[in-house]
């Protein structure tokens, strides 16, 4: 038992990096109900960016993240009304083609970083990445590395911009009027396009500077994305798709039952049990672990 | 009709593509056809491209020499490359085509023991004799396939060397944690540690095998309340990364910290920079071995230098394995005195020659078994363990290949 | 009328080439090219049973593959059954399977539905990788038999019944009209007197069976077998994008959607393998345009200008 403390306090700091992969991916599953494969793309191009803007000028990799930030969601901007025309189609399925045009996305992305990035992994150091903070009394042992407490400062930070956004500003009244009935929001005189391309820019700077982070405590390669895309899934469909104030809640369940089956259980079946847990809460709740999805 | 049309000109297309590479087919017999089937895609690129670089640095520096001597006439050697997609079932068509489509001599082998396994058969089908400079699963030379052959040794073979080194440590380390990634090659490593352990009365605290890809932040945490002296763990090249900055976040230094041979790839280095000081790895080659041979490259050092120049990297074991895995098959052609285009007849005595192969090459002696658990793979080696002092890579056992004592314990990770 | 001529002639066509190409070319590299191609269009099709005509996007269809290949290698290598009794085996597990995990997971829908078949398929491959009996990480070898008319026939009769019984009961049969009816609208169909739940489940074994047979068919073709290769998301995915390429809902499209997508990956392979991840760009690419411009997919849009120049001159 006197591993507890340091199991949950792990499980927390793993429920942060996956709410820093899932939030702003939730946002736009909310508004623009498209299911984007390639999520785990947009971080791992904003994890190289920062790897070469580090090694490029020799400053910390948080210093950029502002610069990445504004570079991607420009990138995101522009992206977005292609989107925005195959969801809009009367024709087939356009919930489907959705998936699969952002899924061709990621299979060309992977292919372009493949060829200008190569095979190999690397890691993007920081000034966090080396210490951690030791708590050690009372019989309790605790560490918290400084780069995964930072990493956790910024999904909470993160998620408590966006909630401000969403519920304080006329953008954010926008946002969610579009979220409710894109029809209705459109006669009130919200521009649907334009919403959605701001939104889909958030995620997609939001994404790239998480992509820096997880270089920062994990590492990077070409073809990390796909990891990350199935964990983003995971948190947005147990938070319910598109309900934000879900996704930290569902983040933390994620990391705590990582963190406690790989300490207390035989850990080559931590994914099988991740995966399987995952399914059972979708059959008893279908619309994720609040019922609130969309 | 557009239909028609549309489909008669698809199938036309098709059937004129493959009918021009069959012109091309056509050709001198003054060249070997080499089939290379390796990962150049997927999951495994990575790897798969380490054994392309040693594939070609054997070909190339064969035809700079103006080629295979055979009888006082010299055959330059065209290397054929067929991508295996990190797939077995596209290792396999790889196979087909190259022996089918283009008519080669003789193949190169795949990178990963999945894809071996699955080209196995079908070489055995045609008689065409292979030699992977890297698979080393124990499972493929348990099927005994007849043309299949390895120059690197299996991990059960190799693993225990490491150990041993470890145990000659001052103080003597009592404790071990061994983790392995859940996939076939991390999972022997991790089990062949465990074998040694036992057998080297070192207690074994935890042994854990975890999914590919995860962060083990936790499983570490556990670790650490353990105070284990050795920690060994196998994994690939980007689960080796995640584990050293997992180690050094969590502020847990061990007295020993073991992995296998993907550190020492100059990308690992780079990737954890000074935090890889002082790991010790299991391998079977380095640049800095001491060998000598007759063929080609006259050591180790000489390869290194060579590889450095061709691809700005000394080169690693896979790499080395690879470019010995050419000179196993230089050295049988030469004794057969086998010219291109063999008949089935020629090839099975190549096959025969190759299980006679007795050689030092820059890579150490190679010679494959016979019989036994081992069937057709290299036994000829001499494992080591290696160590990263500063930006070196050192061989630190056993003790008559040893180039610089080992540095125990590991230096505490917040003192770097 | 001339135009269903032809399409019969194009058909009457392939399938003799089809049925002869074995006597025609020795060539043993082309013969395991089309029966991986042939392989292909049936795991299209079956996918397509229950994405296309029922409208359920399903992510673990490389699953059903997995477990039927799994079936046969498990049967064969450690109760040494013959081949015969194996894969029909295969088949049922498969069936079994959709049986199983279709009751509870076709309440679920849209996007729910994809992303929960898809942590089932994950969690099997998880469960492949922890158990003994199917060699863990290290996967199966199956004792070879490598003849390749054995397997090309095998395939080609697989999937050539699977088409025909597909076409019959989707195309003829009223059952392919009731999944549409649950596809466009399953309240309606309800109200039509129509069991959803039921149909869907149909639907769901339909799709699983062939699935479970092919792979039973690749497992013992390929001779080896491991959770990532069989297991992992490369049935699925594969599957979705010649799906959606050659036109959701039909047969026809998936079938050629599969074939033009494997012979572009092929040709690339075999003949450039140099620009490999050119090929992941080509590819990528061409999927996101063919869904922008081609959203019924390749075979809905030529139907719909085939429709449209014989509609007009019956206009007055």
């Amino acid at each position: 038992m006197e591993l507890l403390p340091q199991a949950l306090v792990d499980g927390i700091l793993l429920g942060g990096i996956y709410i820093t992969i899932a939030i702003a991916f939730s946002l736009t599953y909310g508004v623009m109900h498209v299911i984007d494969f390639a999520v785990g793309e947009w971080i791992m191009f904003g994890a190289f960016t920062g790897f070469y803007l580090n090694k490029w000028t020799g400053l910390d990799p948080f210093i950029f993240l502002p610069v990445i930030f504004v570079m991607y969601f420009v990138i995101g901007y522009l992206v977005q009304p292609i989107i925005h025309r195959v969801l809009s189609g009367t024709k087939g399925n356009p919930f489907l083609m959705g998936l699969v045009f952002t899924f061709g996305l990621a299979i060309m992305f992977r292919g372009l970083a493949l060829t200008v990035f190569g095979y190999y992994s690397n890691s993007i150091p920081s000034m966090f990445s080396e210490g951690s903070f030791n708590f050690d009394n009372y019989g309790i042992s605790i560490t918290i590395p400084y780069v995964r407490l930072v990493g956790l400062v910024y999904a909470l930070s993160i998620t408590a911009i966006l909630h401000y956004m969403l519920k304080k500003t006329n953008f954010g009244l926008g946002v969610r009027a579009l979220a409710q009935h894109k029809d209705a929001a459109g006669l009130m005189g919200v521009n649907s396009k334009r919403t959605g391309s701001y939104v889909y820019g958030i995620y997609v700077g939001i994404s790239a500077m998480t992509g820096v982070l997880l270089g920062c405590i994990l590492s990077i390669g070409a073809q990390m994305g796909n990891e990350y895309t199935i964990f983003a899934f995971f948190v947005v469909v147990l938070a319910g798709m598109g309900y934000l104030a879900g996704v930290p809640w569902a983040a933390l369940l994620l990391g705590m039952v990582q963190s406690i089956f790989m300490i207390y259980f035989n850990p080559s079946h931590t994914l099988l049990a991740v995966f399987v847990i995952l399914y059972i809460i979708l059959l008893v709740s279908p619309r994720g672990l609040f019922g609130k999805g969309v | 009709m557009n239909l028609r049309r549309a489909v008669l000109s698809a199938v036309m297309c098709i059937t004129t593509l493959f009918s021009a590479t069959q012109l091309f087919a056509a050709d001198a017999k003054s060249t070997f056809k080499v089939g290379v089937i390796t990962e150049l895609s997927g999951d495994l690129a990575t790897g798969g491209n380490i054994t392309k670089r040693g594939y070609d640095l054997w070909a190339q520096e064969v035809n700079a020499k103006g080629g295979i001597d055979i009888k006082g006439k010299k055959y330059k050697v065209e290397l054929l490359y067929a991508d295996a997609q990190s797939n077995p079932a596209a290792g396999a068509a790889a196979a087909e085509r190259l022996i089918t489509q283009e008519h080669v001599d003789f193949i190169l082998g795949p990178y990963s023991s999945g894809v071996t396994l699955a080209v196995a058969p079908v070489v055995d089908k045609y008689k065409i004799p292979m030699i992977t400079g890297s698979a080393e699963s124990p499972l493929i030379w348990k099927n005994k396939f007849k043309y299949t052959f390895g120059t690197i040794p299996p991990i059960n073979f190799t693993g225990a060397q490491s150990i041993k080194t470890l145990m000659e440590m001052k103080p003597t380390p009592k404790t071990i944690a061994i983790i392995g990634s859940n996939d076939a090659f991390s999972k022997a490593t991790a089990e062949a540690y465990k074998t040694a352990a036992e057998a080297a009365k070192l207690k074994v605290l935890k042994f854990s095998i975890v999914p590919s890809g995860q962060d083990m932040t936790p499983l570490l945490s556990a670790v650490k309340s353990m105070k284990p002296d050795i920690i060994a763990f196998g994994g690939h090249d980007e689960e080796h990364v995640k584990f050293v900055k997992a180690l050094r976040q969590i502020g847990y230094t061990p007295k020993g910290l073991l992995m296998h041979c993907g550190i020492t790839d100059k990308a690992f280095t780079d990737a954890v920079g000074k935090d890889g000081n002082q790991i010790f790895g299991t391998t079977c080659w380095t640049g800095t071995a001491k060998t000598t041979s007759k063929i080609l490259w006259p050591n180790a050092a000489a390869y290194a230098a060579a590889s450095q120049k061709a691809f700005n990297n000394p080169g690693d074991y896979t790499q080395g394995g690879c470019s010995a895995a050419g000179i196993a098959f230089q050295v049988a052609l030469q004794k057969v005195g086998a010219t291109p285009g063999m008949s089935e007849d020629m090839r099975t005595k190549l096959v025969a020659a190759i299980e006679q192969v007795d050689v030092q090459t820059f890579y150490g002696r190679v010679k494959f078994a016979t019989s036994g658990e081992f069937f057709h793979a290299n036994v000829g080696l001499v494992p080591l363990t290696i160590q990263i002092q500063g930006d070196k890579i050192v061989t630190v056992g056993p003790k008559a290949s040893q180039e610089a004592a080992p540095q125990y314990p590991m230096k505490e990770w917040k003192s770097r | 009328m001339k135009n269903f001529t032809a399409r019969q002639g194009v058909l009457a066509f392939v399938v003799l080439a089809l049925v002869f190409l074995p006597l025609l070319s020795s060539d043993t590299f082309v013969l395991r090219v089309v029966t991986e191609a042939v392989m292909w269009v049936g795991l299209a099709i079956a996918f397509d049973v229950i994405a296309g005509y029922t409208g359920y996007l399903n992510f673990g269809h490389g699953a059903f593959f997995g477990l039927g290949a799994y079936t046969v290698g498990i049967l064969m290598m450690k109760a040494e059954l013959p081949f015969a009794v194996a894969l029909p085996a295969g088949g049922a597990v498969a069936a079994l399977a959709a049986l199983i995990a279709g009751f509870p997971t076709l309440r679920l829908k849209g996007a729910y539905f994809a992303i929960a078949t898809w942590a089932l398929s994950r969690a099997i491959q998880q469960l492949a990788l922890n158990m003994d009996i199917t060699g863990g990480p290290d996967g199966m070898r199956l004792d070879a038999f490598l003849n390749p008319q054995f397997f090309y026939y095998l395939m080609l009769g697989a999937v050539g019944g699977t088409f025909l019984v597909l076409w019959y009961l989707l195309e003829r049969a009223p059952f392919g009209l009731k999944l549409k009816a649950i596809r466009e609208d399953e309240e309606g169909a309800k109200a039509l007197g129509l069991n959803p739940t039921m149909l869907k489940m149909q639907s769901f074994i339909l799709s699983a069976i062939p699935t479970g047979i092919l792979g039973g068919i690749y497992a013992y073709w390929i001779t080896f077998i491991d959770p990532s290769s069989t297991l992992g998301d490369l049935v699925s995915d594969q599957a979705v994008v010649m799906v959606v390429f050659g036109g959701m809902g039909t047969l026809f499209g998936p079938a050629i959607g599969a074939l033009l997508i494997f012979a572009f990956k092929t040709v690339f392979w075999a003949y450039l393998s140099k620009f490999q991840l050119l090929y992941l760009i080509i590819l990528g690419a061409l999927i996101a345009v063919s869904v922008v411009f081609m959203p019924n997919g390749l075979w809905g849009t030529m139907l719909k200008r085939r429709n449209t120049v014989r509609r007009e001159p019956e206009a007055p």
